[in-house]
């Protein structure tokens, strides 16, 4: 019986709500356990608290202007540090960034990774001692600073990692007091949907610059590589297949995998921009083009076979490389399809996933990359909204949840059918706030009301 | 009749080991609303992800139906616990509420069946086959049956892995917290249960399994308010 659809179908989604659920989950976990003692501490001035300290006697009104200034202060530093960024990346600064963000994950993972793996040894009175501990931890932190950039980690350390970062500065985040945290969360959202869309936004800039270069972002980005599986050829572009099905078919966010170089060899026959995609995109005009699409992924990989003379097409890598732009669109696609962003550069984390790695070599072409990507920004918001939901009950952690992870499943269907770059954190936190709020205000009373009485339904 | 809600007077049960002991009753209370549950979901609904996706938007049309209710009766909230009525038409309308939404859950089902076997005919795969269909159907109650209890049970249950426990006039032999569980482990199973029995009714236009469904559903809940008021 040959295996039906509902075996691969989806996979890319789940690859990336699963990073994003365990950082969620580590962070609830952390600030339950770590219950930090509100009011006791003095609060901590950083740079989102800038301008006000949030005191818990002060008047709503004057917490909420407090609030909004934090807010605007923080955005306004972030924007401004983004600026920065592309600027430096404009004059081909490449080099000092990844060594900046080297630098900043050593900070993450060092600083503030070992003040909590320190209160979590405190709290549970675990039996270790300072040297093992310290030794440890530096090991702990230059694997991390390795595996950020480099090529040569499993994609499973890279990615454990990332999360591991996100976890981190979430968790650090979440000491902010409440009503900043919120308004910061909502600034941030409008900020990256005005940065990502705007014709001048910084980010839109960033992704422009590095798809005209086809170079990789120098920014802290989540890949999420999906599984090859032999028998599902069009596993990859299953998302578009399934949505849009009247648009061309555009890589939900698959990055071009990389260059498989057939364009340069056989001369101008090919386009120019070769590049092995997972889902590949032809003719942007070409309505019906899906079915003929079929036809193309099954007769470029002979084309490219018989004349390349690839000697790394294995079975498998075959079935996805395909050659961008077939023979008669005289336009090139070059797509990258950019994965909605994050932003958060304060860590120079990077949003965006637009990613073209050029390749030369053709023979870890087509494993190399492909899937979506997400910036990790977006994991830090997202686990800061459910730690703060965390701290007022476990109803609204469940419910803020489900939010998010809704939140990033329309994101990413409307990814598959818009094909440009999108912001990841407007929709889910609008929808994380607005259901942290409902669920305050209206679901707790009635069911914690029915569930007490044991009047279940 | 009513007990309210008050954690103050918990009749301790001190032991020597008491803080391993209440971590473990929680998670104890915890995996007996949710073992089997999690059972199914690590066994059939994991190793596909579109399953895994129907689950989570399942449990988030259940939340929405648990927000629209609770906004209804919002204002009437918190109930005079004087008489008992009010929670029996809390009860009624719920279950008819949920009941309706059943329908609509069937109805976008159809539609996300068309497009699963148009993608199936574009790549060339077989469609959607029976045990396929019942597994979504499975997938969709799954998802129902953890949300019920997960916020009904759950969400109580923090207490719990405090070093005390709590009983209730009604049934001074079992602890507060494993009634919950007992009763939040059932309601899954009807939850997740009666999804493929319903869809199948549907689909067949069997008018029986049809019926079926709403029935159990309003009997279980209203079994739940005649334990409570008398």
């Amino acid at each position: 019986m040959e295996s039906s659809i509902l075996e691969s179908i989806g996979v890319e989604i789940i690859g990336v709500m699963s990073p994003v659920s365990i950082c969620m989950l580590l962070v609830v976990l952390i600030v339950y356990s770590l219950c930090p003692a509100t009011d006791s501490a003095p609060p901590i001035r950083s740079a989102a608290n800038l301008v006000y300290l949030e005191v818990p006697t002060d008047s709503t009104v004057q917490k909420l202007e407090g609030a909004l200034l934090n807010a605007l202060v923080f955005v306004i530093i972030i924007a401004v540090v983004t600026f920065l960024l592309v600027l430096l990346y404009y004059y081909n600064w490449t080099g000092f960034l990844k060594n900046y963000m080297r630098f900043s994950a050593f900070f993450v993972l060092g600083s503030m990774g070992g003040s909590i793996f320190l209160s979590i040894i405190q709290h549970f009175s675990v039996p270790v001692d300072s040297i093992t501990c310290f030794v440890l931890l530096f090991n702990f932190t230059i694997v991390g600073v390795l595996s950020v950039f480099s090529s040569g980690i499993p994609i499973f350390l890279r990615q454990s990692y990332m999360v591991a970062l996100g976890i981190f500065v979430a968790a650090w985040f979440t000491k902010l007091p409440e009503w900043t945290t919120w308004t910061l969360l909502v600034a941030l959202a409008i900020y990256d949907l005005v940065a990502v869309l705007a014709p001048a936004g910084p980010l839109k800039l960033l992704v422009e610059l590095s798809q005209s270069r086809d170079e990789e972002l120098p920014a802290l980005i989540y890949e999420a590589r999906p599984t090859v599986l032999a028998n599902s050829r069009h596993q990859g572009r299953s998302l578009e297949l399934l949505f849009g099905a009247a648009s061309q078919s555009g890589s939900v966010e698959m990055q071009p995998v990389s260059g498989n170089h057939i364009g340069t060899r056989e001369g101008g026959e090919q386009n120019v921009h070769p590049e092995v995609i997972v889902s590949e995109s032809t003719n942007p005009g070409n309505l019906e083009g899906l079915l003929r699409q079929g036809d193309e992924v099954e007769r470029s990989p002979l084309v490219g076979g018989g004349l390349g003379g690839r000697s790394s097409s294995s079975s498998v890598g075959s079935e996805y490389s395909v050659v961008v732009g077939s023979r008669d669109a005289p336009e090139i696609v070059a797509d990258e399809e950019r994965s909605p962003l994050v932003e958060s550069r304060r860590r120079g984390s990077g949003n965006e996933s637009a990613e073209r790695g050029m390749d030369d070599d053709g023979s870890e072409s087509e494993l190399a990359s492909s899937g979506i990507k997400l910036g990790l920004g977006d994991f830090i918001f997202y686990s800061v909204l459910v730690g703060r939901a965390a701290m007022y009950d476990l109803m609204t952690v469940y419910a803020c949840y489900l939010a998010i992870i809704s939140g990033l499943g329309c994101t990413l269907i409307l990814l598959s059918v818009c094909r440009q770059a999108l912001p990841a954190l407007p929709i889910s936190i609008a929808l994380g706030v607005v259901f942290y709020f409902l669920t305050r205000l209206l679901m707790e009373p009635f069911v914690v009301g029915t569930a007490t009485n044991l009047l279940m339904f | 009749m009513k007990k309210k809600v008050d954690f103050s007077h918990l009749s301790s049960s001190p032991s020597p080991e008491s803080a391993i002991i209440t971590v473990a009753a929680g998670i104890g209370y915890a995996l007996l609303a949710l073992g089997p549950s999690l059972a199914l979901f690590v066994t059939v609904i994991s190793k596909k992800p579109f399953l895994i996706l129907t689950v989570l938007s399942s449990t988030l049309l259940w939340l929405v139906s648990l927000i629209v209710l609770s906004g209804f009766w919002r204002p009437f909230l918190p109930l005079n616990s004087a008489a008992s009525w009010p929670f029996a038409v809390l009860i009624i309308t719920s279950v008819a509420f949920q009941e309706g939404l059943r329908l609509l859950f069937w109805k976008v089902y159809k539609r996300l069946e068309d497009m699963l076997d148009a993608f199936a005919d574009r790549v060339l795969k077989p469609r959607l086959y029976p045990t396929d269909k019942m597994l979504i159907a499975l997938a969709g109650g799954l998802g129902h049956g953890a949300a019920h209890a997960v916020f009904f049970c759950l969400s109580v249950l923090t207490p719990a892995f405090g070093p005390a426990t709590f009983f209730t006039d009604q049934c001074p032999k079992l602890p507060f917290f494993l009634v919950s569980s007992i009763i939040a482990l059932a309601f899954a199973t009807i939850h997740t249960f009666s999804m493929v029995i319903a869809f199948n009714g549907y689909s067949d236009g069997n008018k029986v399994d049809q019926l079926f469904v709403p029935v159990v559903h309003l009997v279980a809940g209203m079994v739940n308010y005649f334990c409570l008021s008398s």
